[in-house]
C-alpha cells in the first residue's frame, strides 16, 4: 500500500513542485496520474523512487518511511518498485534477453532462475521471438515492451511508468496499456501511469488522480478495480 | 559470487581500456608520484639508519679524571643546570670498556683486549644530550670550567646539522609527496569522472532495478585500483634495480663511512611500499569520484 500524507517538496533552488499532497493506493490499484507538463507527477514519482526526499510530510511504501530511508536502505527498497520511462533507456550492446537478463543480474539471482525468469518475462510481454535482436532492431513499442519485462523482471509489487506512452503512437499506446492491464491483472502489481495522454485514458477508463501546479484537484473512481 | 566478483574485474579492465589515454596519463602520473616517493623512502631510510650508527657521536662526552670517578653526580648535577642540557647518562670504566668491546668486529680483537681489563685505560664517562646543535658550543664551554672534568669531546656540529638536514628533508620530502599524492588521486579522480559519465546510463539502470551501491561502485574502485597499480609497475622495478646498482657501485658504503642498507629485502620492501601506495592512490581516487556520484543522485 501507497500512503503519502501531506507532501510537499521545494527544490533547492526554490521551486515548488508539490504542495500537501494526500494520496492513498491500495494493493493491486491501477491508477492513472494525470497533469499537464510541470504540474509535479515526475516529482512525485521520484519521492515514491527514494529519487527525492520530500520537503515534509510522509511518503509509506509497504510500510517502509520512504523519506527517512537511509542511502544505504534505497536499492534494496527499490527492489519492490518497477519504473518505466517514456525513453526506454535499454543497454544499446546487449540484446533483449540480456537487457531484462541485467536487472535480475545485479541482485544476485542465480544463472539458471535468470534464464527461467527472463523467458517468463519475455513471453509475457510478447517478445519470445526478439529475445536475441539489439534494442536498435525494435519499433519503439517494442523497446517499451523490453523495458517493462525488466522492470517486473524482480517481481516488484509496484510497476510506476512515467509517460510510458509518450513517444508511441496511438495504436501502440493502446497496446502498452493493455499490457499493463495483463500485468496488473497476473503478476497481482500495483500499476500507477504518469501521462498527459487523455486519450489513453478515456479508453482505458481507471482511477484517475490529477494533479495542477503542484496540487491534487480531483481523485476520481477511486477503489474501483478494472 | 565469484561469477560476480569476476564480473567487476572485467568491467574494471573495460573500463580502462575505454578511455586508455586518460587511464594511461593519470597512471603515469601516479608513477612519477611513486618514483619520488622511492626515492624520498630509499635516500631517508639509509640517512636514518647511518645516524643510528653515530648515535653517540651526538651527544657531548665529558670524560673524568682517572681516580675521580665518585665525583661523578656532583658533576652531573652542575652539567644539568645548565641551560640546553636534555639528558644526562654516566658510564663507568667498565662498562665503557664492555662498550668498546662490543664495537670491536671480530672475536679475536675482543679476546685480544680482554686482557687488558684490569688495566682498564677508559676513564668514567658522562653522556650530555643537548637540545638542538647551536647549543652544542656553548654547553661544552660551560662543562669545561667545572672541576674534575678531564676532557669534553663532541662528535662535533656535523652530526647535528646532519641530523637537522635530515629532518628538513625528511619534511620537505614529506609534503612534496603528499602534494603529488593528492595530485595522482584528483587524475585518478578525475578518470574515473569520465568513465562514470560515459556510463551514467547503465548505472541509471542498475540503480533504478536495486543493485546495491557497491555493486554499482565496484567496477570503478576496481578501475582505479588498476590504474594505480600500472602506475606502480614501474616504479616497483626502478626500486630493485636502481637501488641493487648503487649499492654494487659503492660497495654497500657511502664516503666509505657510513653503510647503506643491504639491498635484500630492503629493496622488495620498498617495492612493496610503492605498490601499495599506488593501489590506495588508485583506491581513494575511484572511490571519492564515485561516492560524490552517488550521492548526488540517490
Ligand atoms: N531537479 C529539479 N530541480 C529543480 N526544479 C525541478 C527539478 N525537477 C523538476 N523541477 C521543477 O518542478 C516542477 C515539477 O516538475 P515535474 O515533477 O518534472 O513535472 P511533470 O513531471 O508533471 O512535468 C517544474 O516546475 C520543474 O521545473
Ligand atoms: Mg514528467
Amino acid at each position: 500500500m501507497i500512503s503519502i500524507r501531506d507532501v510537499s517538496k521545494t527544490y533547492k533552488n526554490g521551486t515548488h513542485a508539490l504542495y500537501n499532497i494526500n494520496l492513498e493506493i491500495q494493493d493491486r490499484e491501477f491508477v492513472y496520474i494525470v497533469g499537464s507538463t510541470g504540474s509535479g507527477k515526475s516529482t512525485l514519482i521520484k519521492i515514491l523512487n527514494g529519487e527525492e526526499i520530500p520537503t515534509s510530510g510522509e511518503v509509506m511504501v509497504n510500510g517502509t518511511n520512504v523519506g527517512k530511508l537511509r542511502f544505504g536502505k534505497v536499492p534494496l527498497y527499490r527492489r519492490g518498485i518497477g519504473v518505466v520511462f517514456q525513453d526506454y533507456r535499454l543497454l544499446p550492446r546487449r540484446t533483449v534477453f540480456e537487457n531484462v537478463a541485467y536487472a535480475l543480474e545485479v541482485v544476485d539471482a542465480k544463472k539458471k532462475d535468470i534464464r527461467v525468469r527472463v523467458r517468463e518475462v519475455l513471453k509475457l510481454v510478447d517478445l519470445e521471438d526478439k529475445a536475441t535482436s539489439f534494442p536498435d532492431e525494435l519499433s519503439g513499442g517494442q523497446q517499451q515492451r523490453v523495458a517493462i519485462a525488466r522492470a517486473i523482471a524482480n517481481k516488484p509489487k509496484i510497476l510506476i511508468a512515467d509517460e510510458p506512452t509518450g513517444n508511441l503512437d496511438p495504436k501502440k499506446s493502446d497496446e502498452i496499456i493493455q499490457l499493463l492491464e495483463k500485468i496488473n491483472k497476473e503478476e497481482e502489481t500495483t500499476i500507477l501511469i504518469v501521462t498527459h495522454d487523455t486519450q489513453i485514458v478515456r479508453h482505458h477508463p481507471k482511477r484517475m488522480v490529477m494533479i495542477e501546479s503542484g496540487h491534487i484537484v480531483a481523485d476520481l473512481n477511486k477503489g474501483a478495480k478494472i | 559470487m565469484f561469477r560476480r566478483f569476476f564480473r567487476h574485474i572485467k568491467e574494471g579492465f573495460f573500463g580502462v581500456f575505454r578511455h586508455l589515454g586518460m587511464a594511461l596519463s593519470s597512471a603515469s602520473a601516479v608513477m612519477i608520484t611513486l618514483i619520488l616517493i622511492g626515492l624520498f623512502l630509499i635516500v631517508t631510510l639509509n640517512l636514518y639508519d647511518m645516524t643510528k650508527t653515530i648515535e653517540d657521536s651526538i651527544s657531548i662526552s665529558v670524560l673524568i679524571e682517572k681516580g675521580d670517578e665518585d665525583s661523578h653526580e656532583t658533576i652531573e648535577e652542575q652539567i644539568l643546570k645548565i641551560d640546553g642540557v636534555k639528558s644526562v647518562t654516566y658510564r663507568t670504566p667498565e662498562e665503557e670498556f664492555d662498550y668498546y668491546l662490543e664495537t670491536q668486529g671480530s672475536d679475536e680483537l675482543r679476546t685480544f683486549y680482554e686482557e687488558y681489563r684490569d688495566d682498564n685505560p677508559f676513564r668514567g664517562n658522562i653522556l650530555v644530550e643537548v637540545e638542538s646543535g647551536s647549543q652544542m658550543a656553548y654547553v661544552k664551554e660551560e662543562i669545561m670550567k667545572i672541576a674534575n672534568v678531564d676532557e669534553v669531546a663532541d662528535g662535533g656540529a656535523n652530526t647535528y646539522t646532519l641530523l637537522d638536514m635530515l629532518d628538513s628533508i625528511r619534511l620537505f620530502g614529506g609534503i612534496l609527496v603528499a602534494a603529488l599524492c593528492l595530485l595522482a588521486i584528483y587524475l585518478v579522480y578525475n578518470t574515473i569522472k569520465i568513465t562514470i559519465a560515459s556510463r551514467a546510463d547503465e548505472i541509471w539502470i542498475m540503480r533504478n532495478v536495486g543493485a546495491k551501491n557497491g555493486y554499482v561502485r565496484a567496477p570503478f574502485l576496481v578501475e582505479g585500483i588498476i590504474i594505480g597499480f600500472l602506475g606502480a609497475i614501474i616504479p616497483m622495478i626502478l626500486a630493485v634495480v636502481v637501488y641493487y646498482y648503487i649499492y654494487g657501485e659503492m660497495n654497500g658504503s657511502l664516503f666509505g663511512a657510513f653503510y647503506l642498507i643491504e639491498p635484500m629485502p630492503f629493496a622488495l620492501y620498498i617495492a612493496g611500499i610503492l605498490g601499495l601506495t599506488g593501489i590506495v592512490v588508485g583506491f581513494i581516487g575511484s572511490y571519492v569520484s564515485v561516492c560524490k556520484y552517488l550521492r548526488l543522485k540517490r
